[in-house]
Formats: C-alpha cells, structure tokens, sequence
C-alpha cells in the first residue's frame, strides 16, 4: 500500500511536469494540443477510494491550471473525468479485477481492452475542456477539428508510455 | 437519522464531485479577464519562481536569435530616439525650453512562461508591481505588438497575447491611415486577420500594419504585420484580410511593458462624459 503511494506520487509529479514543461511549449500545425495529465487519473489502480480519485483528480487540474494562465478549467474538466471512472471501470472490469486491485494499463488489460477505456474518457475529456476553453459556437467545426486531433494525439502518447513504462509480466 | 447517515454514506460521493466541481468554477468565475483574485497572484507568484528555474535552461538555445534581435532593436533606437516623445506645446510662446514631454516609458521584461497552442494564449513576465506594472498595460517586443497585461503579482505578470480570442487591438494600414481591428483565428500562430476594414479603399499585398494609437496601451506605429492576402466580404462591405504577424511569438523572449503617463488623464476624460 505504501508503494503504491509513493508511485503515485511520482507519478503525479512526472506527469505533470510533462504536461506543463514539454507538451504546453508544443506546437503542431496549430490544432494539436496533448492533454496527457488525463492518464494519471485513468492509471490509477481499480481499488483506489472513489473520493481519492476525486481528490486527486483535483489537485492533478489545479497543478496544471497554475502553469496555463487560465485557473480552472483543467480543474473542472479533470474532476469531471475523475467523478465518471467508476462507472467505466465497473464495465470494463469484472468484480473480482476490480478486487485485486489492477492498474489499467496495456500490461494488466490488453490492448483490446484498454484502448476503448482510454478512447473514450480521453475523447470525453477533450470535449469538454475544448468547448468550454473556446466556448463560442462560431468556431464550432474547428473546434471539433481540434478535440479529434488532439485526443488522438494524446491517445498515442499515452499508449506509447505506457508500453514502454509499464511492460513488465508476460 | 439513521437512514439520514445511510443516505450520506451512499452519496458522498456525490457530495464531494458537487463540492469540488463548485469550487472549480467558482475559480473559473473569479479569474475571468476582469477581476483579479488572490488565487491567480498567488499561482502567478509559485509558477513564477519554477517557470524562471526552466527557462534559465531553455534561455540557452534561443540565445543567438534574441541577441541578434536586441542588437537590431537597438540600431533601431539609435536612429530615432526621440519617437516616444510628443510635441508638447500648449501655450502660443514658450517661457521654458522644453518642447517635448515624454509619454512613454518601456519596462523591460523577459517572458518565463508562455503557450502558443492554445485557442487562447498567456504570457507570463519576470515584472511585477514592485517594478510599475499595472494591469491593462500593453506589451510590445523589438519586432511588433505582443498583448496586455490582464493580472499583476509582486513579481511576475500575466499577459493575454494577441493570440487569444478575446484580444482585439485597434490597428491601421501605414500606408492608407485606414484603421481596423487585429483578431486571431485560433490555428496558425504567424498569421492573423483583420476585420473592420472598409472595402471601399484599396489594399495591397504587402502592406505595412501598425498599431492605430487610437487605444491607450500601445504607441502608435508599434508594427503588427504584413497582408498576405484580401478578399472583400461582398455581405458587409469589408474587408476579410489576412497577415503575418511580424512577431515569431514561438520564439519569443523580451517583451517591453508599455508604461504611458497620459492614460489616466486620457480615461478620466472620456469618463466625465460617459458620467454626464
């Protein structure tokens, strides 16, 4: 239990600190803006209480919100995500994996598994900090433009860590 | 009661999201481009302190182009020093020699932290109240217009870009004197329009975008960009015109706060007749 926390914590902090040194001084073709904070929320082991995941959820927003200028707003979006795991987990795991504690990642899932679980708390998370970052419906196919492109650049990103980070078993 | 603490044990869950997403937005809220608040000063003064540690590192590699542009910069000034002056000549003779009274005074600072890949972009400066900036100030870099300071820590400023969509800097053609207004369209961050711009006077490709001088943060004549291309919006009677900034904002290193002596003056004025 311990070292679960200390990973995490250094978890926490690696993943911020690439979100906010390397991929916020990115800049690809305009529209493409990885949000890879969102996978600490989504790697967090399946037993973990579901007010730490909230708990945690904010704080991992409000770090990332401290470094972008605009507060809040990863904030919000992250708790969100954070607020809605539980149910994906209870679907993509059965109750005795949710038991022995996994941590959703390629290694324990599959990747028949995983990447619809990442797919698609990634793209929700995009969409709701997208439409609420630009909060304007003149823009509306663009910013369509930008959550698809920008979740599947932050869905590679993270199936690549975690392949390479966390092969280990089998 | 009983059931009252099974209900609560149940749903705290709930309780806690409610909570913590209520204190999000309350953020949200308090932060917006009008009110300061404690907790931007404070993140501003935390981030700050870090976000000075890595670009001491990454200051290293952009060191050849933004020593060539300071020394450009400065052949620049060297060659027209007195263009922050105005004439000032309010009576028919003059009992004193002095015929210019200064407007502008520019705070150098250094950008620690910025985004570029965002719809809407911030910078943050090594300058803060203990050095004269005050909020609503405009920011200019040796090559063109940069934005304006939204919120101000002791030692660091928060800086709303150009390329943010609230951003819309009052700008004019050098060459026609036509005055228009400079947005950003959230994709390129070298290229941006214009809107407002009467299509009965003709353009050219390759014309020179100035600031107008008409709002009180930046000097007139700060440069903007150049038109790339034109179009007449057959709707509305304007022009849509694109054009490149002359700023590269990636690259982007020292900026200069734009402090101007006349602006309170200048605001109280159109305030007595808003009051009126």
């Amino acid at each position: 239990m311990n070292k679960d926390i200390l990973l995490g914590f250094l978890h926490f902090i690696l993943i911020a600190a690439f979100q906010v040194f390397v991929l916020n001084g990115m800049h690809f073709v305009g529209y493409i803006n990885p949000l890879i904070y969102v996978w600490f929320i989504l790697m967090l082991p399946t037993n973990t209480p579901k007010w730490a995941v909230l708990m945690l959820s904010f704080s991992m927003g409000f770090v990332v919100d401290m470094f972008s200028g605009y507060i809040g707003l990863h904030c919000a979006v992250l708790t969100f995500i954070g607020f809605i795991r539980p149910i994906f987990i209870n679907v993509f795991f059965s109750g005795k994996e949710i038991e022995s504690n996994l941590r959703p990642s390629i290694a324990e899932m599959g990747l028949s598994n995983f990447l619809p679980y990442l797919a698609i708390l990634v793209f929700i998370h995009h969409f709701f900090y997208f439409t609420f970052e630009i909060f304007s419906f003149v823009e509306i196919f663009r910013t369509l433009l930008r959550i698809v492109l920008s979740s599947i650049s932050t869905i590679l990103i993270i199936l690549l860590f975690d392949f390479i980070f966390f092969k280990q078993k089998k | 009661m009983r059931n009252l603490i099974r209900f609560l044990k149940r749903y705290y869950y709930i309780f806690l999201f409610i909570l913590l997403e209520g204190l999000a937005i309350y953020i949200i809220s308090q932060n917006s481009y009008y009110q300061g608040s404690v907790i931007t000063a404070f993140a501003n003064e935390t981030v700050g302190n870090v976000s000075n540690h890595t670009q001491n590192i990454s200051h290293y590699f952009t060191l050849g182009s933004s020593n060539e542009s300071l020394v450009r910069e400065n052949a620049m000034l060297r060659s027209r020093i007195e263009s922050s002056y105005v004439k000032y000549q309010h009576r028919a003779f003059q009992y004193n020699d002095t015929i210019y009274k200064q407007q502008y005074e520019y705070i150098d600072a250094k950008v620690i932290q910025k985004t570029i890949n965002k719809r809407n972009n911030y910078f943050i400066l090594n300058k803060g109240t203990l050095h004269g900036v005050k909020k609503n100030m405009g920011v200019i870099s040796p090559d063109g217009i940069v934005g304006v300071i939204i919120n101000v820590s002791q030692n660091f400023s928060l800086v709303m870009s150009v390329l943010h969509q609230d951003s819309r800097p009052n700008i004019k053609n050098a060459r026609t004197k036509i005055s228009g207004t400079l947005v950003w369209d959230g994709v390129d961050y070298s290229k941006g329009k214009l809107i407002d711009i009467p299509s009965s006077i003709p353009l050219k490709v390759g014309d020179t975008i100035i600031t107008s001088g008409f709002s009180q943060d930046f000097p007139e004549g700060i440069k903007v960009g150049k038109i790339t291309t034109f179009d007449k919006d057959k709707g509305t009677g304007f022009y849509v015109v694109d054009i490149k900034f002359s700023v590269d904002y990636n690259k982007l290193e020292y900026v200069y706060i734009v402090k101007n002596f006349f602006k309170e003056e200048q605001e109280k004025l159109t305030k007595d007749i808003k009051n009126e």
